[in-house]
C-alpha cells in the first residue's frame, strides 16, 4: 500500500494524516490554507477532515491549519533546506519523493525587472497526490508502432485528460520495451517534473529503464542538450508551449529522434490556429495524433488520426 | 636496586601525568580544528552544489575520519527515509555520542551544533552565514587556545617532572 503522502508532515502532524495516507489512491489533492479548513478533492467530491483525522461533509467542525503549521511542512518538504528549492519555489511548486506535487502561494517577492525572485509568507498549500497509471497506454500501443518502427505521436488535451498520464506509460513502455517494438533510449525533458516526477533529480515514477530524465530544464534548451549528452532515440516532452520547442523538435526530428509529445487543445485545428503554423509542419512532424477528451466523465481517447486521416 | 625502580616509577608516573594533560589540551584544539573543517566542508556544499543539508551530509561523509564518515552518512540516510524528524534532532543523535568522545567543552559542542538550529532559510547566503558563524566561534576558540596552549603545555610537562623529582626526594 502506498501511503507516501504521509511523508510530506513532520512527525507531530502525522497522526492526523494516517487515515488519508491509507486511501492516498483515491485522493487527488489536499488543500492546505492558513486559517482555513483542509480541504480534500477525493473521487472528485470535497471533503474536509476533522481533528482526528476522520473525513466529514461540513466544515464547521473541520481541522484548519495555522500559518505556522503550513511553514513547518514546508520546512520538511524541503528537507529543512528551501534555498535548495529555490527556483522550485519561484515557480511556484516543489516535487516531493513520491512524485506528488506541492503547489505553494503566498506574497512574491519581485526583482527589479518584474520577474519573481522568491516567495514569502507562504500561507496556501496545495499537494496534488502523484497517481502513476501503469497500462494507460495499452490501447493505443498497436496504433504507435509500424512494423517495429516508433512513429512520431503528439498527445493532443484539454487540461485534466490525462494526456501526462498518458504519455508517461508511453514513455515507459517504449523505453522496455513491448509486444510491438524493442526497448529504445528514451530522453525526457520533464521541464515541471510532472513526468518522471523527480525529486532531487531521481525519477519517482517508473518511466522505463532505457529513460534519461533531465529534470527542470526548459524544454527547448533541454532537447538540445539532451542530443548532444545522451543521443536519445526518442526524445518525449510534455505540453508543447513555444515555436522555439517546435524548432528544437524539428532540431530533434533532424537528427533521427523519434517524437513524443503532448499539447493543450480541444482537436487538431485548435493547435493548429494557436501556434500559426501550416498543416503541412504538423504532417512532416508527427505521423500519429491522439486526441484526448471527457466522456460521461471519464478520460478517453476520442480519436487517433495518421497524416490527418482519422484511423480510430 | 628496589628503591631505584620505585623511584623511577614515581617520576615516570608524574611526567605521564604532565604529559597526559598536555594532550588533553591540545587534543581540544585538534577536536577544535576538526569540527570547523567539518563546517567548512558543509559550507562548501552548501555554496557550490546548493543541496540539501542532509545530502550536504551525505556528499561530505566520504571526506571526513570515522567515525565522523559513518554518522554523516547515518544522517543523510535517516533523512532521506523521512521518517519525519527534523534535520535538527537527526543531526544530532548523530554526533552526539561523538561528541562526547571528544576533550570538548559544552560550549564547543553548542557552537559546532548552532547551525542545525537555524534552518528553513530561503536565501543559501542565510544558510551558509548561519554555518560560518559556528566555523567563526569555533576558529576563535581554536585561535585562543593555541596562544595559551603553548604556556600551558611547557608548564604542564615541567610540573609533571618536577612532582615527579619532589616525590622522589620526598620518599627517598
Amino acid at each position: 500500500m502506498d501511503n507516501s503522502i504521509l511523508q510530506l508532515f513532520p512527525l507531530q502532524y502525522r497522526g492526523i494524516w494516517q487515515r488519508t495516507a491509507k486511501i492516498q489512491d483515491s485522493v487527488q489533492e489536499i488543500r492546505l490554507r492558513a486559517g482555513r479548513p483542509v480541504v480534500l478533492h477525493r473521487n472528485g467530491s470535497e471533503v474536509f477532515l476533522d481533528r482526528d483525522g476522520k473525513f466529514i461533509d461540513i466544515c464547521t467542525d473541520a481541522y484548519t491549519v495555522t500559518e505556522r503549521v503550513l511553514e513547518e511542512i514546508l520546512e520538511h518538504i524541503c528537507h529543512y533546506s528551501p534555498y535548495a528549492f529555490e527556483e522550485d519555489l519561484k515557480r511556484g511548486f516543489v516535487t516531493v519523493a513520491g512524485g506528488h506535487r506541492v503547489g505553494v502561494a503566498g506574497q512574491a517577492v519581485l526583482e527589479p525587472d518584474g520577474s519573481i525572485r522568491t516567495l514569502k509568507n507562504i500561507s496556501f498549500l496545495n499537494i496534488r497526490v502523484s497517481h502513476q497509471k501503469k497500462g494507460a497506454a495499452d490501447k493505443v500501443l498497436p496504433r504507435m508502432y509500424r512494423k517495429g518502427s516508433l512513429k512520431n505521436a503528439l498527445i493532443i488535451s484539454p487540461p485534466g485528460c490525462g494526456k501526462t498520464t498518458l504519455l508517461r506509460d508511453l514513455i515507459r513502455q517504449v523505453s522496455d520495451g513491448n509486444g510491438y517494438g524493442r526497448g529504445m533510449t528514451v530522453g525526457v525533458v520533464d521541464e515541471r517534473s510532472e513526468l518522471a516526477g523527480s525529486f532531487l533529480g531521481r525519477p519517482q515514477n517508473d518511466v522505463g529503464m532505457r529513460t534519461d530524465v533531465l529534470d527542470g530544464c526548459p524544454k527547448e534548451t533541454g532537447m538540445l542538450l539532451l542530443l548532444r549528452s545522451m543521443s536519445p532515440e526518442v526524445i518525449a516532452i510534455d505540453e508543447l508551449g513555444s515555436e522555439g520547442e517546435l524548432k528544437a523538435l524539428r532540431q530533434a526530428s533532424a537528427c533521427g529522434c523519434r517524437i513524443l509529445a503532448t499539447v493543450h487543445g480541444e482537436d487538431r485545428e485548435d493547435v493548429e490556429h494557436r501556434f500559426s503554423l501550416q498543416t503541412d509542419f504538423w504532417d512532416r512532424m508527427f505521423e500519429v495524433f491522439l486526441i484526448l477528451g471527457k466522456e460521461e466523465g471519464k478520460c478517453v481517447v476520442k480519436q487517433i488520426l495518421e497524416r490527418g486521416q482519422r484511423i480510430c | 636496586m628496589l628503591k631505584g625502580v620505585g623511584c623511577c616509577m614515581i617520576f615516570c608516573g608524574c611526567l605521564g601525568l604532565g604529559i597526559w594533560y598536555r594532550n588533553q589540551l591540545t587534543g581540544r584544539v585538534r577536536a577544535l580544528h576538526s569540527l570547523r573543517d567539518i563546517l567548512e566542508l558543509l559550507a562548501g556544499e552548501v555554496r557550490y552544489g546548493r543541496d540539501t543539508l542532509p545530502e550536504c551530509c551525505r556528499h561530505i561523509a566520504k571526506y571526513l575520519p570515522s567515525p565522523f564518515e559513518e554518522a554523516f552518512l547515518g544522517i543523510g540516510s535517516k533523512m532521506e527515509d523521512n521518517t519525519g524528524i527534523t534535520f535538527e534532532e537527526a543531526f544530532r543523535e548523530g554526533v552526539d555520542s561523538i561528541l562526547a568522545e571528544l576533550p570538548l567543552k559544552p560550549g564547543d559542542r553548542d557552537d559546532f551544533l548552532n547551525f542545525t538550529r537555524q534552518t528553513g532559510f530561503a536565501d543559501s547566503q542565510m544558510q551558509l552565514r548561519a554555518i560560518e558563524q559556528g566555523m567563526e566561534q569555533l576558529g576563535a576558540t581554536e585561535r585562543k587556545l593555541e596562544k595559551e596552549n603553548d604556556e600551558k603545555c611547557r608548564m604542564a610537562v615541567g610540573l609533571g617532572v618536577m612532582g615527579g623529582l619532589l616525590l622522589v626526594l620526598v620518599l627517598c
